[in-house]
């Protein structure tokens, strides 16, 4: 089976710090891996790798049978990413934004196109054309769903993307994610909502001190185990 | 890459903090342009008119003895050149005029710094002072945050996580941030290109012209190598307020600290003598040559005896020419020799204080662009001394001349006297000031080290900043 996501042994050392510990991952086109864990479990450094804004230590990530390190443009190609917090262009407004991000994509999209991938990242039309400095954290963030949308990528990778989103626009962001899903867009997203991971993901990974140390399907547990699980580790 | 130009270009027009900086630049630099043109006229004028003045008065001389026409003697004027009003480099303290007589030569006297208070020792707010130093410290301000402010905010992973390079990137950033300077700049140099060009005196020169489009490329690779000097050192500090900090250190050091030091040391190893140190030994050598108003000078007294051996006469009376005037011919040969020796050693001297500061380019951006700068308008140390050794050859050929028809006289010349139209046939002093293909070769050194900045920063520059940590 070919995966979109995959990690061989990945593992990254910094300075005083072993960041990861030996990951083995895959993700099939289609699915949904929520990383769970706490802060400094080695989530956002294995997005970061897949993302090849680091190097691995040993081990090797790939992003659709390519090795990220020695493919790390070609890969871009085939992923889209949104961060924890979205920090635009101020001087910019939203459109600006998303028109600057999807050219040097490659993409070059008409005005009503780009108010469309806004509007279906749900923000409201009139504030597309506000520059970005006065936007809200939560307004950012659909900028940055917008951005990852417009790329069309077969691999999405998301590092605390609901953080600031009001729960309507995170359930409007949880049922995108099922749509591209549905489309055979595999999704890495690192999370601390268990509840969000349960609902969304397919499959869920709990990760401590940089180890991967449990990967569940998500319809094999309720919200409430899939709790219960995660604390028990943590503790 | 086009797309990241645009986008700076926009954030920056849109930036509050840059549109009152560049504001009060391009005040600075218009106003600059304008002051610099009517103290041009005015002085282009005052010059024009005195030495039309001069001119007159001498050709209008009565009638008198030759040697008493030389001593009377002349001034020349050094007109200004069209492109000293955008950089007055060093005429305003060189002087303006110089009194050409007989026997001696005279140092060019009459600068603005003389006639001027102890201000303008602070130096004038020219364009080339806002250019070389003020407009730097706007692409530093503008350009200081460039990398770090897109880590600090974390837009640089996004950007990279779209399929961009660090170089892509970097190169987008200069060309936006190179658009925005060019928009400051730009209306300065175009509206001192139509001051220049609808004054009739600068009708159709093409010299000038290319002077013009030559002193705007160099500045253009000057603020070219801020912005890529700015750009990589916010690419290589962790945060906006080392990059700051690293590149106004770096500004205080290139247009302060390093000339300062550079001129200090060019004096020292290469020492001057004074003006009064040199003119004494110039009149102690020249005591070796012909004294023609000496009687009882021995090399008077040979030129004297080959006269009359060459002519086959036993007296002076009988010699079909003015001994006075071939010794006097003799003498001024002679101390123009010696002269012309001393002022070609000191010269050689300012030479090298100056060939070490345009080496110094090689390490400071400002040292190159200064030179390059004053040469292209016309208003550097080597045009000054174009214009003193004109006015020296001219005042050497009109003695002569006169030392010439003086001799022509015969004996008893001296109380004798030529018509007044005699002076109206002698050349008046006119100046023409060297063309660029002249400067050119002068100024190779600083177009060098510019170049050589321009690509070893682009080179060495994006090396790095593509090697820069992006998480």
């Amino acid at each position: 089976m070919s995966y979109l996501l995959e990690a061989r042994e990945l593992r990254k050392q910094y300075p005083g710090k072993l960041a990861l510990r030996g990951l083995n991952l895959q993700i099939a086109p289609g699915e949904i891996f929520c990383l769970l864990g706490q802060n400094g479990a080695g989530k956002s450094t294995t997005i970061n790798l897949f993302l090849g804004f680091v190097e691995p230590t040993s081990g090797a990530a790939f992003v659709n049978g390519l090795e990220v390190a020695k493919n790390v443009l070609e890969i871009k190609k085939h992923l889209a990413y949104i961060p924890e917090n979205v920090m635009l262009y101020p001087h910019l407004t939203g459109l600006e934004n998303l028109a600057l991000f999807s050219s040097l994509a490659g993409f070059q999209y008409a005005d009503q196109e780009l108010l469309d991938y806004l509007t279906d990242a749900g923000l409201p039309p009139e504030a597309a054309r506000r520059r970005v400095g006065t936007y809200s954290k939560g307004m950012r963030q659909k900028v940055g769903i917008a951005i990852a949308v417009a790329k069309h990528a077969q691999v999405l990778l998301l590092d605390e993307p609901t953080s600031g989103l009001d729960p309507k626009a995170s359930n409007e962001f949880s049922e995108l994610l099922r749509r591209l899903s549905g489309q055979g867009t595999a999704v890495l997203m690192a999370t601390h909502d268990i509840f969000r991971a349960k609902e969304v993901g397919t499959r869920v990974g709990i990760m401590r001190e940089g180890e991967l140390v449990d990967v569940r399907p998500t319809a094999t547990l309720n919200a409430q185990e899939l709790e219960q699980l995660y604390l028990t580790y943590m503790n | 890459m086009k797309s990241i130009a645009q986008k700076e270009f926009i954030s920056t027009l849109r930036d509050r903090r840059f549109v009152v900086l560049s504001a009060l630049v391009l005040a600075l630099l218009l106003t600059a342009t304008l002051v610099g043109r009517a103290s041009f006229r005015t002085l282009q004028r005052e010059r024009q008119l005195a030495q039309t003045t001069v001119n007159d008065q001498f050709r209008n001389q009565p009638a008198r003895h030759p040697h008493r026409v030389a001593h009377y003697g002349s001034f020349a004027f050094r007109p200004r050149s069209g492109l000293s009003l955008l950089d007055a480099g060093v005429d305003s303290f060189t002087g303006s005029a110089v009194y050409l007589e007989a026997h001696q030569q005279n140092s060019v006297n009459f600068s603005q710094a003389q006639q001027s208070g102890s201000l303008i020792r602070f130096g004038e707010m020219t364009v080339a002072f806002v250019l070389q130093l003020l407009v730097p410290l706007l692409i530093i301000f503008l350009c200081f945050g460039a990398f770090t402010q897109e880590r600090e905010t974390g837009t640089l992973q996004l950007l990279l996580a779209q399929g961009t390079t660090l170089r892509q990137v970097a190169w987008g950033k200069i060309r936006g941030y190179c658009q925005a300077v060019a928009l400051v700049v730009a209306p300065a140099l175009a509206l001192a290109a139509a001051l220049l060009f609808t004054g009739e005196e600068f009708a159709s020169n093409t010299d000038l012209l290319a002077r013009l489009v030559l002193f705007g490329l160099s500045y253009a690779v000057y603020f070219f190598l801020f912005v890529v000097g700015s750009v990589v050192v916010s690419a290589r500090q962790a945060s906006s307020r080392a990059a700051l900090v690293t590149l106004l250190g770096l500004w205080i050091l290139g247009g302060i600290i390093l000339p300062k030091a550079t001129a200090n040391l060019g004096a020292s190893l290469y020492p001057t003598i004074t003006k009064a140190q040199m003119d004494a030994e110039v009149h102690e050598e020249a005591q070796h040559g012909v004294n023609g108003h000496d009687p009882h000078d021995q090399r008077a007294a040979a030129i004297k005896a080959a006269l009359l051996k060459k002519y086959g006469v036993d007296s002076e009376e009988k010699l079909p020419v003015s001994v006075a005037g071939v010794q006097m011919a003799a003498g001024e040969a002679y101390s123009a020799r010696v002269y012309q020796q001393h002022f070609a050693a000191l010269n050689a001297t300012y030479e090298q204080q100056n060939r070490l500061s345009d080496w110094a380019g090689l390490l400071n951006p400002y040292q190159a662009i200064r030179p390059l700068s004053m040469g292209l308008a016309g208003s550097d140390f080597t045009h000054y001394v174009h214009f003193q050794q004109a006015a020296e050859a001219y005042r050497y050929g009109l003695v002569q001349r006169l030392n010439g028809l003086q001799a022509s006289m015969g004996y008893g010349d001296k109380e004798r006297r030529l018509d007044a139209h005699t002076w109206r046939e002698l050349p008046v002093f006119a100046y023409r000031a060297p063309n660029l293909h002249w400067a050119l070769p002068h100024l190779f050194l600083p177009v060098a080290a510019l170049l050589l900045w321009a690509m070893v920063l682009s080179w060495l520059g994006l090396r790095l900043i593509s090697k820069t940590s992006i998480a």
